[in-house]
This record gives structure tokens, sequence and C-alpha cells, in this order.
């Protein structure tokens, strides 16, 4: 009886030994992880810019910056350094990141922005003038025309700090959330305060890795990857490169391209109004950045007017030219050189768009009419209408916007102006411009006030959205005295007005007929189209124009960063759906087990329930035609040639840095310790009969 | 291989054997010729094939000692200038740094 007893003992006993055990893992109890998102390299045909840590991460003691002399003293007399200085962005400065910069990665090893906005009045680390070499370029320079940098105040970004464009030798580090802020902070008050004492005591430190594996520039990185005797198979930096979405608004009927073995040339009566915006953004840190005001304004504005144009157009044959059709083009990776429209043009010049996959006639130049390019609109009430030259057609649509901009009828109390000179704001019209400066572009653009131009902050409360969750019938136009319950200064009546007046012009200008409808584009489907990119891609317009049943999107707002081959590519996807949801006809006859063929497509619809439509919408690469051609020219400036460096992870933690004396003296006790073992087994060897006396010889040979 | 069991004709042709094999590019050979042979070659009483061991062991010897000094001029060299020769240093590299020129 004894023994089973003594057995269930010690069974107890062990079990209750591991339920006192904690499987925690020694690196859990040193390290603690900080949530955040990270600056990284990209480069183009002469530089790199951006930011990388150390091979196996930096490291900097924590330091808390409130005023600028905090950062002095960091610079003036660290203690101990290297520092990981955290500060807050209305210290995140050109001045001041410069300085850390000149202080090099012994001083200064990593940056740490974090996330208290309060004292902020401007944060945009574009350069004064966006896309500043490229464009439509000075005769004999590599510098744009159409602004000045050396006249900020007048240029198309005057907040701008250009750190974008600066290349750091340590990590940033962006922390959004309070939390982390608060466990930075706490570690930093508990064990970093008494500066006096820093070089002999422990401290709070950060460990950054962000190690990027491209240097140089886009043509020692991209050679790099290509290279023969790459025996890793290591990837250095990948092209930008996404994906434009274009649409029609009436259907193109193209049989003769069915044959895949025939040259395909273009229609010469086909003509085009194209009209377009970007689809990008841009920003420093990974991930985060939603361009709510410097490019969703157009790109939402594009969507209402081709919305309206879908509503109210009559059919095409009843055009006074039945060959005239509307071309939305959405362009991606604008930010970076105008990736999309200079491959756009590009394509065109070489009868390649749309490519022939799509079964459609190519498009050329000739085939355009005018293009109409929606710009920056950051003030709604400053909006221009800019042009090279004076032309006819400008003129005429500017009186044509103008008529609708002031009629008493929509009141919509707006007066466009015209501005008629080489000051041009950076969009994708210059990739046309430069090609030909006699093409008939026009740009719409709003007098610069975007304080958080392509940042982290140029987000939902920059533009002052609020969603309002009407659940309402967007999918239909509504009348003009009908506000839907929004306030007039309210965003979406912002861009309703906008919107319902540039498709109006170019209403007129289709149908050489004055619009007399009371109906104007609709502010729900402008508060949908807003909520689905500003904070949810899990929302009814999504909803609606993707497959019924589909699954939902993420609750997060779609990355609109252009990204690499293989990336999210969020923003396209979306686009494309939606565009080709607000541009498709209905198919009432067809039944869903007929519409599978595009370019019927089918779509949820606003209830869910499923319809069958015509659509017209449709891909066209934003891949830089600088990494099609072969053997080009890295630094001549033609295209953009931006790539973004690879890199294996991003992650950031804190734990408590030991002294550098504790640190020395660690190593010299391992040092005597490794010297007197091999002392002593050289001893005990020498005299190991002493040990073995008994043993017989060894029989070794 | 214990080479002090080897009768001496048998350690001579090894010897020659070693030092041309290692005119194939190979001073590894040499530098192992050397260590292998050097205590026959100079501390073991003479016999009639010691004088022509030395001499390979001489001549491997030095072969090793050129081929090390053209070795490590060659690196030094290499790793000075490799970022200014841009392509050309990448082209002959197998192995190329990450994150730097």
């Amino acid at each position: 009886m004894e023994k089973p007893i003594n057995s269930a003992t010690i069974w107890l006993i062990l079990l209750n030994c591991a339920l006192f055990v904690q499987g925690e893992r020694t690196k859990d109890k040193m390290y603690q992880p900080i949530l955040g998102a990270s600056c990284f390299r990209r480069l183009n045909g002469t530089h790199q810019t951006g930011c990388s840590s150390a091979f196996s991460g930096s490291v900097g003691v924590l330091h808390l910056v409130n005023t600028k002399a905090d950062l002095d003293f960091l610079l003036d007399t660290p203690p101990a350094p290297p520092y990981a200085p955290m500060i807050p962005p209305h210290l995140f400065t050109r001045d001041n990141l410069l300085r850390l910069k000149q202080a090099g990665p012994a001083n200064i090893s990593v940056v740490l922005l974090i996330n208290k906005p309060e004292q902020m009045t401007t944060f945009s680390h574009e350069l004064n003038c966006p896309n500043q070499y490229s464009g439509l370029l000075r005769p004999n320079s590599i510098e744009t025309v159409t602004c000045d940098a050396r006249n900020p105040t007048n240029s198309w970004n005057p907040w701008g700090t250009g750190l974008l464009h600066e290349d750091f030798p340590f990590p940033i580090y962006y922390i959004a959330d309070q939390e982390e802020i608060e466990k930075l902070e706490t570690c930093f008050k508990d064990f970093n305060l008494n500066y006096t004492t820093h070089a002999v005591r422990r401290l709070c430190a950060v460990e950054v890795k962000s190690f990027m594996s491209a240097a140089v520039n886009t043509e020692v990185c991209m050679r790099r990857t290509n290279f023969i005797n790459n025996l890793s198979g290591s990837k250095y930096c990948d092209p930008l490169e996404g994906r434009n979405v274009f649409a029609t608004v009436y259907p193109r009927n193209s049989p003769e391209n069915l044959d895949v073995k025939k040259k395909r040339n273009a229609n010469p009566n086909e003509k085009f109004i194209l009209v377009t915006c970007r689809l990008d953004t841009a920003s420093m840190f990974d991930g985060v950045g939603l361009g709510a005001m410097d490019s969703l304004m157009g790109l939402a504005i594009l969507t209402q007017v081709a919305h309206f144009l879908r509503q109210t157009l009559p059919p095409q044959d009843s055009l006074p030219n039945p060959y005239r059709n509307v071309l939305f083009v959405t362009f991606n990776g604008e930010s970076y050189d105008y990736i999309g429209s200079q491959r756009f043009v590009y394509d065109l010049e070489n009868k390649a768009f749309p490519t022939r996959s799509t079964q459609t006639t190519p498009i050329t130049f000739d085939n355009i009419e005018f293009m109409l390019d929606i710009g920056t609109i950051d003030d709604i009430a400053n909006v221009k209408l800019h042009t090279l030259k004076s032309t006819v057609l400008a003129n005429k649509l500017l009186q044509q916007i103008n008529s609708y901009a002031k009629s008493p009828q929509f009141g919509f109390g707006l007066n466009i102006q015209s501005d008629v000179s080489h000051h041009l704001p950076p969009t994708s019209a210059q990739s046309f411009l430069r090609r030909d400066e006699s093409f008939p572009a026009l740009i719409l653009n709003g007098v610069p006030a975007n304080k958080f131009y392509h940042s982290i902050y140029d987000d939902v409360d920059n533009v002052a959205f609020r969603y309002a969750n009407t659940s309402q019938d967007f999918t239909t136009l509504v009348d003009v005295s009908d506000a839907k319950g929004f306030q007039a200064d309210s965003l979406q009546m912002k861009v309703r007005n906008i919107s319902s007046i540039v498709a109006m012009a170019l209403y007129e200008s289709l149908t050489s007929k004055t619009y007399t409808g009371s109906k104007v584009a609709s502010p729900l489907l402008a508060d949908e189209f807003l909520y689905c990119f500003l904070q949810s891609s899990d929302c009814p317009l999504f909803k609606a124009s993707s497959y019924p049943d589909s699954p939902s999107g993420l609750p997060l707002p779609p990355m609109r960063y252009i990204s690499v081959l293989g990336g999210s590519q969020e923003s396209s996807g979306w686009t494309y759906r939606v565009l080709g949801y607000l541009l498709s006809q209905p198919q009432v006859n067809v039944t869903k087990e007929n519409c599978t063929i595009l370019p019927l497509q089918y779509f949820a619809g606003f209830n869910g329930s499923g319809e069958c439509r015509l659509s017209t919408q449709n891909y066209s690469s934003a891949l830089s035609p600088a990494f099609l051609i072969d053997n080009y020219d890295w630094s001549s400036g033609n295209y953009s040639t931006w790539t973004e460096s690879t890199w294996t992870q991003f992650s950031a933690r804190i734990f408590l840095r030991p002294s550098n004396v504790h640190q020395v003296t660690t190593l010299t006790i391992g040092i005597v310790v490794l010297i007197v073992s091999i002392c002593l087994v050289y001893i005990i060897n020498s005299r190991s009969e002493v040990l073995f006396e008994d043993l017989p010889a060894s029989n070794a040979a | 291989m214990d080479i002090s069991k080897a009768p001496n004709p048998r350690k001579l042709e090894l010897c020659r054997t070693y030092f041309r094999t290692g005119f194939a590019f190979l001073p590894f050979i040499w530098a192992i010729n050397v260590c292998w042979f050097f205590e026959e070659a100079f501390r073991k009483p003479a016999y009639p094939e010691q004088s022509q061991i030395k001499r390979y062991v001489i001549y491997s010897a030095l072969g090793t000692l050129l081929w090390l000094i053209a070795l490590i001029g060659w690196i030094i060299i290499f790793q000075t200038n490799r970022a200014a020769w841009g392509a050309t240093a990448d082209y002959i590299s197998f192995i190329i740094p990450m994150g730097s020129a």
C-alpha cells in the first residue's frame, strides 16, 4: 500500500511545481517590444534616401525631448552616447534632424518620433517642389520649370522640409500608440533621469532593427539584384510598381481586335476626353499615411464625376459625335516622379494602351481631345484651372465650369480662376506636357493649403471628415436642394459641389447642350467613398462593388502607397471595383449564370442582392519605363527610377543597458576565466598520471 | 598516413607529386608539402633522397610565400578600392555586402 501513495505524492508535487513554473524565456524577461512604423530606404538614379539601422539593430539610450534645450544637451554634452531621442512632431524639423544626422551614429543611433501632436502646426517632409526633378523641365536642366525651389513661399508645398529626400544614418521609428509612448516614457523616467551619473549606471535603451539591403542608388542595387554571380539569390531592391486603373463612360466595342496575330491599329475616329487624377500618396513611415487631402480629394472628385456622367449622359449614338467617350484614368506612383503617367504616355506612344489582352483598340495621342487633370484640391473655395498656354479650348471649358459654379440654380457659389503660366502644379499632366508642350492639358488644382502634405498627419482630422453613416442609397444622384442632412460646410458637400461643377461642364462639352437637370452628385456617395478610404475597407461602398457575399475588407483604410510588385495593391484593387461598379450599365436580362465573361461582371450592388452589369474598367501597368528599356541611363532623368530597398524585419524593443564599466568588467572576467581554465586543463593534462595512475598505457598510434 | 613508416623512395615520390600538383594554382598543396616534409628534409639524419626532398620543400615554401604575398596584396587592393571600382568590382565578386556601397 505504501508504494502507490508515494508515487502519487510525487506526481502531485511535480504537478504543483509545473503550475508555479512559468515558461517565460529569458529574452522576454529582458526585452519589451514597442509597436510602431519604421522609415525605410528608397533609391533613385543618383541617390539613396530614407533610413537604415545597423545590421544587427541600432541601440540608443532613451532620452525624452520636450524642448529644443533637451536636444542641445544631447548634441553638445552627451554623458553616455549613443542616444535615442524621443521627439514630438513639432521638434521634428529639418534643422533638428540635420543636426542629429551631423552628430553621427556614434552619438545619435536611433530617432523615435512620438505621436504628441499638440504643439504641431505643420508637418510635411516632401520637397517644396514635389517631383522637382521630373515633369516639365527647364531647357538644359534637370529641374522642373513649373516650380522654383529657391522661393518656397510660392512653391507647391510651402511647408515642405524635404526630409523625405534625405539619407539618415540612423533608423527613425514612429510610435503612434499612446500606450507604447507611455511605456517608453515610464522606462525613461524610472532609469534615465539624473544625467550626471549616466556613464556609470544602467540605463533604459531602445533597440531598433530596420536594416536595409540596398545602397548607393538604383543603378547599383538593380545591377546587384540582376547579377549573374549572385549566388545567394538575394534581392537588394525592387522597383516601385503598381497598377493604374482606367474606365470609360461608354463601353468600347472593338471586335476587330479579337484576332491575336493581327497588327493593332488605332481608330482615328475615336475621341476621348481624358479625366485623370492621382491614386497614390507617400509618407516617411511604412504603412502609415492616408493622403487624405493630398490625393484622396482628387480621387473622390473623379469618382463622383464618373458616376454623375454615367447617370446623366444619353446613349453614345445620340451624341453629336457618336465616337466621343470619356476615359477616366487614376495614375499610381505619381508621388515618385510620375511613375503611372510616364508609363501611360510611354504606352500610348508604343500603341500598348490598353494592352492586347483587353481586346480593345489601342489609343494614341491623336485620339485624345483634351485632358482634364484633377490635382490636389486643398481648399475648394480657391481652385484654379491651370494651362500652359491660353487656348480656345481652355477658355471655353473655364467658361462652362464657371457658368455652373456661379449658377444661381445650383447655388454652388464658387469661382474657378484661370492661371496661364509655366507655374503648373505637380500633377500627371506634366508627363504629357513634357512630351509635347502643345498637348491640350487642363489642370484643376487648389491653391496649396495642406500643411501636412505627404505625411502621416494628412488624415481624417486634416480634412475634418465625419462619417454620417446614413445607410441610404448612394448609387443615385440627388436633387440639388436635398442636402441629405449634411452641413453646407461639410466635406461631403464640398466634394459634391466641385464634382458636380466639373461633371456638368464635361456633360456640356460632350453633348453640346447645357445641363438643365436639377440632380447633382450625391453627398452620400462622397460620404461612403471617404469612409472606405479613410477609415475602414469594411464599408457599404466596397461591399456593393464586390461580388455578392465576398469576404469583406479589413476594418482598416486601404494602403495608398504604390509599394512594389507583390505589395498589397489594396487601393488600386478597390478603385478598380468602385469605378467598375459606378461606371457600368445594369444588364437586367442577364442571369447570374451567364454573367461570368468580362466585360459582363456581377456586383453585389447597394442592397447586396446582386446585379449583372456591363463594365468598362481595367488595369494598366504602373512600372516606370526606365525598367523596361535596355541599358537605360539611370542618371539621365528621363523616367522615374525609384526603387525600394528590401529588408528582413522591422522591430523595436526596450531593455536595460548595463553601464560601460559593467560591460567591460563582465568581458574581462570572462577572458580571465577562459585563460585560467586553459592553464588548469594544461596542468591537469600534464600531470594526468597522478589521477589515472592505474590505467594501462594509451594504445593510440 | 604516418610518413615516418614509408620507405625513403616513396617519401621522395610523394614530395615530388605534391610539389608538381601545386602548380595547378593550388598553393595550399605546397603549404601542406612544407609542413609534412619539413621534418624529413631538415631534422632527420641524412639519407640519399633527402637532398632532393629538401629542394622540393624549399621550392614549395617559396611558392607558398609568393602566393601569400600576391593574395594579401590583391585583397588589400581590392578591399580598399571595391566601392570605387563600381560595376567592375561587382562583376568579380561572389559575395556582395548588404546595405553599403
